[in-house]
């Protein structure tokens, strides 16, 4: 009818679901102690963590075993990933490489950068930051800044990235710049580099948001040296790719389940006989989680498929974000939530994470807006 | 859903339901050669076990029912000729609490609570917001009893969550096709930023309606087929409310007209919502359940659902 309107149903197939318990068990082991359980994949930074996940083979799990991956399905992937979100499991070290700059290195990287990058990724030990927003581009990515100059054997950059998350703590970042001056074609001249996040002409100063946390930053970068090896793909493609990695950034579950242990933690509280109006803001909520599962296991289906749903992945990223918003705003004023919501209790803990962290759900990875302009594209009305 | 039977339906529902036998429809009169075509097509014993086709396909048809407004009560009508194992000659419907869609019209009526199955019985007529009969049914002979029933609320439930994703579709049409050819300022609604997001919104809805509803139906059979349809009434009724509001405004004044034909489909999803448990009551069963699994196994309940 429209383009991206059509989800078809997905069933996990069999090799997938086993992996459920594995992870369950796995991460009954692994959980840091005295670790709050958090289901947002930006919070929790544990290398301990992800070391372990990429010895058991579950990061790059549908990378090629030459580099380093398990050359599993997109579902098995799929399980594994909203099994460590569901557990609350600490996934930040890794996510990105895992999710974004390892998948772009396969589609548009050279062989010798996926030799070199890839193997330390899926072992866990060696994690990627995303370098796309600047000081004066935000959602108009075209209008980045940041420039890089072709010298003898490479690039030198100059720019600043903002909200750089965990780029204090990971060793690359995949940084979207000019590499040619503007032009009446926008969205030419720009090219992605792999910088090196502790070489010389870095610095890393950290951006303390809302919640007190300080897990994103501001990379500045001053006469950086990036070598020619090191350019991702066709100097002047950097549009093409940054979308294409989008796909795979936007549809999966760290996108409707941020909230999910703020949610568990109040089904405890509540009890296992609620009354009616409490059972039915749990169905509420689960009815939500239930149809987002679906949907988000379409998109998988179609990227298992070799396809590039954008339109589909932007509607599931849309929906879920506004449904993980609503969870928090939803159970505060229910009896459970103030009755056992008392400071220090989990409960009460992961309803202020949640809430101090929601305003981010709708920026990151695509705001709001610019989502419904994805999807008004696909309904043919732009 | 079948295809080719996709296909047939669209063709009799598209040529024939037109603004002009909805509003006849509403002032009472049966459509009785709409039901004719559909009959003579046997459309109506689709989901019956003599037919062929499956309980799938049943609700493939509402969906496509719903994106046409059909006004016959084809969700009570298929359920109970299914039911029934042989289609009963005439027209066959369901008391729910008493109340019958077309019940005026019917020749017997399954009473969904017993499964007891009388004609010659009285009505009062009535009808929901959306102008389609639901009459008060009394007395009549019993005929038969069903043995059976089954999970005929929870079928009765996926039949609203049907009809609606397939009202939900026709109403995102509508609106789109409407911020289309409607100028104001000197352009098309569509080109505005602030109607176009309203239309994503709507479009997100109706995606999610749609999926959810898939699911449900796809679940018919299996062992959380009621923890789906909760979820599928619970989420596709709270899409209606949005999609409707969103339609309406998008519409303008010209929407809120009897003239307009957006209201055949807003009225049905306000009224199908609440028809055989509004969402509150769905998620309130679904609560109750993952409530008694306790905390720790939520998400094993959620996850085992579509396994």
């Amino acid at each position: 009818m429209f383009q991206g309107l059509s989800f078809d149903p997905v069933r996990l197939p069999d090799a997938a679901e086993g992996l459920r318990e594995e992870v369950r068990a796995f991460v009954a082991e692994h959980m840091p102690p005295d670790y709050l359980p958090n289901s947002d994949f930006n919070e929790g930074h544990s290398p301990e963590f992800t070391r372990a996940l990429g010895q058991r083979g579950w990061i790059g799990m549908t990378w090629p075993a030459e580099y380093g991956g398990g050359e599993r399905t997109f579902f098995e992937r799929y399980v594994v990933t909203e099994e460590l979100l569901a557990a609350g499991a600490p996934v930040s070290a890794h996510w990105i490489a895992d999710r974004q700059s390892g998948p772009l290195l396969l589609r548009y990287g050279t062989e010798e950068q996926c030799a070199r990058y890839l193997p330390g990724i899926a072992r866990g030990e060696t994690y990627f930051s995303i370098g796309m927003s600047e000081p004066d581009t935000g959602s108009d990515l075209a209008s980045v800044s940041t420039r890089a100059e072709a010298v003898q054997g490479g690039w030198l950059v100059n720019g600043t990235k903002v909200w750089t998350t965990e780029a204090h703590r990971n060793h690359y970042l995949v940084a979207l710049v000019r590499t040619d001056p503007p032009s009446d074609n926008r969205h030419a001249g720009l090219s992605q580099l792999i910088v090196d996040l502790h070489g010389a002409g870095v610095t890393v100063r950290p951006i303390r948001n809302i919640a007190g946390g300080e897990d994103f930053n501001e990379v500045v970068l001053e006469d950086c040296f990036v070598a020619d090896a090191d350019i991702v793909g066709t100097p002047g493609n950097g549009w093409e790719q940054v979308t294409s990695e989008l796909s795979y950034e936007r549809s999966g579950p760290e996108r409707f389940l941020s909230a999910f242990r703020l949610f568990v933690e109040f089904v405890r509280a509540a009890g296992t006989d609620p009354d009616p109006a409490t059972a039915a803001l749990i169905g509420r909520i689960a009815s939500h989680i239930m149809t987002l599962r679906k949907m988000s296991m379409s998109v998988a289906g179609m990227l298992q498929d070799g396809k590039s749903p954008t339109v589909e992945a932007a509607l599931v990223k849309q929906l879920g974000n506004d449904f993980e918003k609503l969870v928090p705003e939803l159970l505060r004023l229910a009896p459970p939530a103030t009755a056992a919501g008392t400071a220090g209790s989990a409960l009460r803990r992961s309803f202020e994470q949640t809430l101090l962290h929601a305003p981010s759900f709708t920026l990151r990875g695509g705001t709001r807006e610019i989502l419904r302009g994805v999807v008004a594209r696909g309904l043919g009305l732009r | 859903m079948d295809p080719l039977l996709a296909d047939t339906a669209e063709r009799i529902f598209g040529d024939r339901c037109d603004k002009a036998l909805l509003d006849a429809a509403e002032a009472g009169a049966f459509p009785e050669a709409l039901w004719e075509v559909f009959s003579d097509a046997g459309l109506h014993l689709v989901g019956s076990a003599s037919s062929g086709t499956h309980a799938a396909d049943l609700f493939g048809l509402l969906q496509v029912a719903g994106r046409h407004a059909v006004p016959l009560p084809l969700a009570e009508t298929l359920l109970a000729n299914r039911l029934l194992g042989d289609a009963p000659a005439g027209l066959a419907t369901i008391a729910t609490d008493g109340v019958a869609p077309w019940g005026r019209r019917a020749t017997s009526v399954v009473h969904a609570e017993t499964g007891r199955v009388v004609t010659d019985f009285d009505h009062v007529p009535a009808s929901n917001l959306a102008g389609e009969p639901r009459d008060a049914i009394t007395g009549g002979a019993e005929t038969g009893t069903v043995a059976d029933i089954g999970d005929l609320p929870e079928l009765l439930a996926l039949s609203r969550v049907a009809l609606m994703s397939g009202a939900l579709s026709r109403v995102l049409e509508l609106a789109i096709g409407y911020a289309m050819e409607r100028r104001q300022f000197g352009r098309p609604l569509s080109k505005f930023q602030v109607i176009q997001h309203q239309l994503a919104v709507l479009a997100g809805e109706t995606a999610a309606a749609q999926r959810a509803a898939d699911g449900a139906i796809e679940a018919l059979g299996s062992a959380r087929f009621g923890d789906q349809v909760a979820a599928a009434k619970s989420r596709v009724g709270e899409a209606a409310g949005v999609a409707a509001e969103i339609a309406h405004q998008v519409h303008g004044a010209m929407g809120f007209t009897h003239e307009h034909t957006l209201h055949h489909f807003t009225r049905r999803l306000w009224a199908w919502r609440d028809e055989h448990g509004a969402e509150s009551v769905w998620q309130a069963r679904l609560g109750v359940r993952i409530a008694a699994g306790g905390a720790d196994a939520a998400w094993e309940f959620l996850t085992s659902a579509d396994r």
